[in-house]
């Protein structure tokens, strides 16, 4: 076998081990990885290195070393799944920089992190004022999590008191000019649906670059022919109109009316209607 | 416009409001909202009614507007 032919299989299997292993090891992305991992990774990469030019050697011999390496952050995983204490060791402890408002030096120290390193971080989560801080926190990870006070957290609807339509998961259903048909079943619709809406837009489907179903399975579409108009989804709307309007009618039968019992037949439903309204509005005007 | 041809008027939209909730209903999956549409639909129903009996009698005060 010539030594192209033969470096060139090697680095194919070498490649290909490698990918085995890491599959092996878990998905985790490089932020999180712990200091092991990050030296594992490093070694098994360099072993397959070693393995793809170098024919001295037998190759087991280097499959045997990164199966080794591999072994070792699956195994330290299991083992902190099982003990409080190995995981602390494995992992570390987070630490805490702020608390109830006040910043703890002697824990900036013990991770060596100096004033404008704190507040690169509070910067980097959006907070300029450490007045506004309450507590703050060094994850294992290096990250830094803050808690803001109360009055300088962003207004939620809970503290408005609002009442908010639930979240629903949004699908998108058509991509590049083609319909996807899972998320469509997930959605609870066909593709008959998709072109009715298609038709009700004056869309053709090659045109359409996304399609996405919104709450109350309403079509948001986007072009490719950006000069195009598409009309927005407007049955929520037009309903919550139309709502509106028939409460105002009877408002005004009970003022023209002079029938009293009619009258206040109208009055009545016309508050029902007005607490209908009131209910369904969240739900309906987002 | 006579008053039994307005009120005819709102009850139809009305109903198409009500017709509205069920396809809202119908169409999320989510069951909070399913719940409340349905709910808004029963309530509409009810001043639906109050609506047609209404309409029944102007007919009957005014026989020559009979029908929609």
């Amino acid at each position: 076998m010539p030594d192209w032919l033969n470096i060139t299989l090697r680095a194919i299997g070498a490649v290909a081990y490698l990918f085995l292993l890491t599959k092996i090891i878990g998905k985790r992305q490089i932020k999180q990885l712990t200091y092991i991992e990050y030296i594992v990774g490093i070694s098994i990469g360099s072993i397959a290195a070693f393995m793809a030019t170098e024919m001295d050697g037998p190759i087991y011999h280097s499959l045997i070393g990164m199966g080794v390496f591999a072994l070792f952050p699956v195994l330290m995983e299991w083992l902190s799944l099982k003990s409080k204490f190995l995981r602390d060791l494995f992992e570390g402890k987070s630490t805490v920089l702020i608390k109830e408002g006040k910043i703890l030096e002697d824990n900036l120290k013990k991770e060596r992190l100096t004033a404008e390193d704190l507040m690169e971080q509070l910067r980097i989560k959006n907070v300029f004022r450490v007045a506004d801080v309450e507590f703050a926190l060094m994850e294992t990870s290096g990250e830094v999590s803050v808690l803001l006070k109360s009055e300088s957290q962003p207004v939620t609807p809970k503290h408005l008191e609002l009442t908010v339509a639930p979240t629903e998961e949004n699908q998108v259903v058509i991509m590049d000019g083609v319909i996807m048909d899972e998320p469509l079943a997930t959605a609870g619709l066909n593709r008959r649906w998709v072109r009715t809406e298609l038709q009700k837009a004056g869309v053709a489907l090659e045109n359409v670059f996304l399609g996405q179903v919104d709450k109350g399975g309403e079509l948001y579409l986007d072009l490719y022919d950006d000069k195009l108009m598409v009309p927005g989804a407007q049955a929520m709307k037009l309903a919550f109109a139309t709502l509106k309007k028939c409460q105002a009618d009877l408002e005004l039968y009970a003022l023209n009316t002079k029938n009293e019992q009619m009258k206040r037949t109208y009055q009545t439903d016309s508050e029902q209607l007005q607490q209908i309204i009131d209910q369904v509005k969240p739900f309906m005007i987002r | 416009m006579t008053v039994g041809a307005q009120v005819k008027q709102t009850l139809a939209s009305l109903k198409g409001a009500q017709a509205d909730f069920e396809t809202f209903a119908l169409s999320t999956q989510n069951k909070k909202a399913k719940q409340l549409y349905s709910q808004a639909a029963e309530q509409t129903q009810s001043i639906v009614d109050n609506l047609q009996q209404r309409v029944t009698e102007l007919e009957k005060e005014e026989p020559q507007f009979k029908g929609f």
